[in-house]
C-alpha cells in the first residue's frame, strides 16, 4: 500500500517537473486570443504526441482543414471545454440531418446527451464515465487522443480492416457497459455488415456479368443504384456503430434489398428485350 | 338412433381443440422463440434484447455476492453504470434498491431485471402495461410477440435482423424508455426518450412531431420546464409524446390506439372508435376547444379516406397482374420465403395488408417493392404528418403517393404486354435465384 502511494507521488512530481519545464513556473498556460500557427508552435513542445496524432488523423488533411481552432476556438481559456462538446463536430460532419449525426442523435447516448447536456461538467476529461453519456468526442477522441482515425472504418467494404477499430472501441464502450456485452454488439454488428456486404456484392456483381451483354447506356440506371448502396451500406455501419436500430434497419438493410431487386429488374428487363429482338 | 351417436362428433372436437393447443404449444417450444421457434436459433447478442427467453449468466465470476462487492467491483470495472445508480432514485429511497434486488446475488446466476422484476415494485406501471395486450397490435407490451412471429424475422439471417428485437425489446425491459441505471420517470416524460424507435421512414414520429407547433415549443422551452411534473393538465406548456400517448402517465398507449399505425384502414365512425376518439378530444382539451379538437380529427379522417383510396387504387392494379400471371418475376421464379412450406408449393404474390405485405420488402419484383415503399413509408409518413399537425409531411408524402400510383400504373402496362421469352428459362432464372446475399440468406435463416 505504502509502496503504491509512494509510486503515485513520484508519478505526481514527475508531471509537476515536466509541466513546469514546459511552462516554467512563472509561464501558466497563456490566456487570449490564438491562431492556429500559435497553437502548434507552443504545443509541439508542451505536448509533441498530441500534435503529431492530429497529423496523423484525416483533420490534418481535411476540406475544410479541422485544425486547432475548427474544433477548440480561438479563446484558450475555453478551449477544452468547447472541443469536447458535439457542437464543435457537427457542422463540419453535414449538420443534424447528415446520417453520420442524425444516426448519433437517435441512439440512446444521443438522446441522453440533448436532454442532459446542461447538466455536464464540461471541464471533465473524456475518460472514465465523467459523462452519463457519450458524446462524439468522448468516443472518437477518448482521453484527448488527437488521431480520429483511430475510431472510424474509412473502407467498408474491405473485410480486414477490422482489429484495431475494435480494440479501440472495447477500450470506451467498458466505462460503462460489460465486456461480453460489448464484445456481442460488436459481433453483431460485423456480422451485420457483413450482411449488408454481401448484398452490395451480389449487386457489383451482376453489373459487371452485366457488361458483358450490354452497353454503358444500357446500364446507367442500375450503376445509380450501385452508388446508393454504398449510402445504404454506410447507413447500417453508422447504425451499428452508433447504436441507432433506425439506420441498422429502414436506413440499412431493407433499403439495400430493394436497391439489390430492382438492379436485378433492371438486367432482367435488358435479358428480355434481348431475347425477344433475337427470337 | 341419431343422438345415440353424438358422442363421436363431440369427442372428435374436444380431441381437436386439445391437439390444437398442443401443437401450438409444440410450436413454440423450439430453440428460438415465438411461433417458428423450430426454425431458428438465437444470435448470441439477442440475449440481452430478450432477457427472459435467452439471457444466461456470465461464468466467469462465481459466488453469491453482498452489494458492497458489486460497488467496489463494478467501480473500477463499469464506472459508469455505478455513477448511474448513486444518482438515481433507487439508491437514495429510505430503503434503497440494490444491484441483488434486481439481479440477483450470486453471479453465476445473474438475470437482466424483466418487467415482472421492475413490476414487483411498480404495480400500478406493470399492470397497465399488461393490459396494452386487450387491444391487440401494434403495442409495446406485445411488440416481441410480434417482431418474431413476422415471416420475414425467421426467414432472414438472424444476425440481419438483430437490429429489429432491439427496438422491439420495449416488451422485454423497461430501459427502453428509462435508460438504465439512472430509471428515470422525468427522462421517459420528454419526446425524445422515445426518438431512437419511433423514427425513420415507417414511423417519422420524431419528424412530424418535432416540426409541429406541439414541437416547436417544446424544442424551443424544453430544457427550461420542470419534468419531475406529472404528465397533467397545466403543468406543461406544450405535450409531449407522452403526455397524448400515456394519459397522465398510464403506462398504457394502446387505450386510445385507434388508426393502428395506418397499416390498415380502420373506420372511424364504429361505436367503439367514437369512444375512443372522444378520449382523444378529451385529451386535446386540456388544451383546445373540444369543437377544434373534432375538427382536426375530422381532417385526419379525411387524409386517410383520400390515401387509402390511393392504396387501393395501387392494389387492384397489382392484383390485375397478378390475375393474369404477368409479375417478373412470377412468385415461382424467386427466393421463397424459407420458412414457409406453402409458398414453395403454391407461390403466390402477396398483395395488400392481410396477405403479408409487410414482409413483401424483398425477394419480390420491383413493382412489388414499389407499393411496399407506397404503402409502408408514404402513406405511413403521411398519417404520421396528419395526427402530429405536420402539415409540410401530408403534402410531400401524398406527392409521393401520387407519383408511386402513376409510376405503377405504368409498370404494370409493361408487363401485362409482356409476352415470355427465351431469355425468362435461362439467364433471368439464375438471375433471381442466384448471388452472394441471395444464397446465404437461403441457407442461413
Amino acid at each position: 500500500m505504502s509502496g503504491s502511494f509512494f509510486q503515485q507521488l513520484c508519478l505526481a512530481f514527475i508531471c509537476y517537473v515536466i509541466a513546469m519545464n514546459a511552462y516554467g513556473a512563472d509561464n501558466p498556460p497563456p490566456a487570449g486570443i490564438f491562431e492556429n500557427s500559435a497553437c502548434i508552435e507552443c504545443h509541439q513542445k508542451t505536448s509533441p504526441k498530441l500534435i503529431s496524432d492530429w497529423r496523423t488523423s484525416s483533420h490534418a488533411s481535411s476540406e475544410p482543414l479541422a485544425d486547432c481552432i475548427a474544433c477548440h476556438g480561438k479563446l484558450h481559456e475555453s478551449t477544452a471545454v468547447t472541443a469536447r462538446r458535439d457542437s464543435a463536430c457537427i457542422e463540419c460532419h453535414g449538420g443534424n440531418k447528415s446520417p453520420v449525426v442524425h444516426s448519433y442523435t437517435t441512439s440512446k447516448h444521443g438522446v441522453l446527451m440533448q436532454l442532459e447536456r446542461k447538466s455536464y461538467d464540461w471541464k471533465q476529461p473524456l475518460s472514465g464515465a465523467k459523462y452519463r453519456s457519450p458524446g462524439c468526442s468522448y468516443c472518437h477522441m477518448r482521453g484527448a487522443d488527437h488521431n480520429v482515425n483511430n475510431m472510424v472504418r474509412s473502407d467498408l467494404m474491405n473485410v480486414n480492416a477490422v482489429n484495431d477499430v475494435e480494440i479501440e472501441t472495447r477500450k470506451v464502450c467498458q466505462d460503462c457497459h460489460a465486456p461480453r456485452y460489448i464484445i456481442s454488439l460488436l459481433v453483431s454488428g460485423e456480422d451485420m455488415l457483413e450482411i449488408a456486404r454481401k448484398k452490395v456484392r451480389e449487386a457489383n456483381t451482376l453489373v459487371t456479368q452485366a457488361t458483358e451483354d450490354f452497353s454503358n447506356d444500357e446500364l446507367e440506371p442500375a450503376r445509380k443504384i450501385i452508388l446508393t448502396m454504398q449510402k445504404h451500406l454506410k447507413n447500417v455501419y453508422l447504425g451499428a456503430g452508433h447504436q441507432s436500430p433506425d439506420y441498422q434497419w429502414w436506413h440499412g438493410q431493407p433499403a439495400l434489398d430493394g436497391d439489390l431487386l430492382r438492379i436485378k429488374g433492371i438486367v432482367g428487363e435488358l435479358h428480355r428485350k434481348k431475347s425477344s429482338a433475337i427470337h | 338412433m341419431r343422438s345415440r351417436y353424438m358422442w363421436i362428433p363431440l369427442i372428435l372436437v374436444i380431441i381437436a381443440i386439445v391437439a390444437g393447443f398442443q401443437y401450438i404449444d409444440w410450436r413454440q417450444s423450439g430453440t428460438g422463440a415465438g411461433l417458428y421457434s423450430h426454425d431458428w436459433s438465437p444470435d448470441p447478442i439477442q440475449r440481452y434484447w430478450d432477457p427472459v427467453n435467452f439471457y444466461k449468466a456470465p461464468d466467469t465470476i462465481q459466488g453469491v455476492l453482498e452489494m458492497a462487492q458489486c460497488i467496489q467491483c463494478h467501480e473500477a470495472i463499469t464506472p459508469g453504470i455505478v455513477n448511474d445508480w448513486k444518482a438515481s432514485r433507487h439508491s437514495q429511497a429510505t430503503e434503497a434498491v440494490t444491484c441483488p434486488d434486481c439481479h440477483g446475488s450470486d453471479h453465476e446466476q445473474l438475470h437482466l431485471p424483466t418487467p415482472e422484476v421492475c413490476g414487483s415494485c411498480h404495480t400500478k406501471q406493470h399492470t397497465e402495461f399488461l393490459d396494452e395486450a386487450r387491444h391487440g397490435f401494434p403495442s409495446h407490451v406485445l411488440a416481441m410477440d410480434r417482431a418474431v412471429d413476422a415471416p420475414h424475422f425467421v426467414d432472414k439471417p438472424k444476425a440481419e435482423v438483430q437490429s429489429c428485437v432491439q427496438c422491439h425489446s420495449v416488451a422485454t425491459k423497461c430501459d427502453s424508455c428509462h435508460t438504465r441505471h439512472r430509471f428515470s420517470a422525468a427522462e421517459a416524460r420528454r419526446s425524445e426518450a422515445c426518438i431512437t424507435c419511433h423514427s425513420g421512414p415507417p414511423h417519422p414520429d420524431d419528424e412530424t412531431y418535432f416540426s409541429s407547433a406541439h414541437g416547436q415549443i417544446y424544442l424551443q422551452e424544453g430544457d427550461e420546464w420542470d419534468w419531475s411534473k406529472p404528465l397533467q393538465k397545466g403543468n406543461y406548456k406544450a405535450p409531449t409524446c407522452a403526455y397524448c400517448h400515456m394519459d397522465e402517465g398510464r403506462h398504457q398507449v394502446t387505450e386510445k390506439s385507434m388508426w393502428k399505425f395506418g397499416i390498415k384502414e380502420i373506420n372511424p365512425n364504429t361505436s367503439s372508435n367514437k369512444v375512443l376518439r372522444e378520449r382523444w378530444v378529451k385529451r386535446c382539451t386540456d388544451c383546445h376547444e373540444p369543437q377544434q379538437a373534432r375538427q382536426w380529427l375530422k381532417e385526419l379522417d379525411l387524409e386517410r379516406k383520400s390515401a387509402w383510396k390511393k392504396l387501393y387504387s395501387a392494389e387492384s392494379i397489382l392484383r390485375s397482374v397478378r390475375f393474369n400471371d404477368a409479375f417478373f418475376p412470377a412468385a415461382g421464379d424467386r427466393p421463397t420465403y424459407p420458412s414457409s412450406t406453402w409458398d414453395r408449393y403454391f407461390p403466390r404474390e402477396r398483395i395488400g395488408f392481410y396477405e403479408g405485405q409487410a414482409s413483401a420488402f424483398y425477394n419480390v419484383s420491383p413493382i412489388e417493392r414499389d407499393y411496399f415503399e407506397m404503402w409502408y413509408f408514404e402513406n405511413l409518413g403521411a398519417y404520421k404528418g396528419a395526427a402530429h399537425g405536420d402539415k409540410s409531411m401530408v403534402t410531400k408524402n401524398h406527392e409521393a403517393m401520387d407519383n408511386s400510383l402513376q409510376q405503377i400504373k405504368q409498370h404494370a402496362e409493361t408487363l401485362l404486354k409482356r409476352k415470355d421469352t427465351e431469355a425468362d428459362k435461362t439467364t433471368n432464372k439464375k438471375l433471381w435465384l442466384e448471388g452472394e446475399y441471395t444464397e446465404f440468406n437461403r441457407e442461413n435463416n
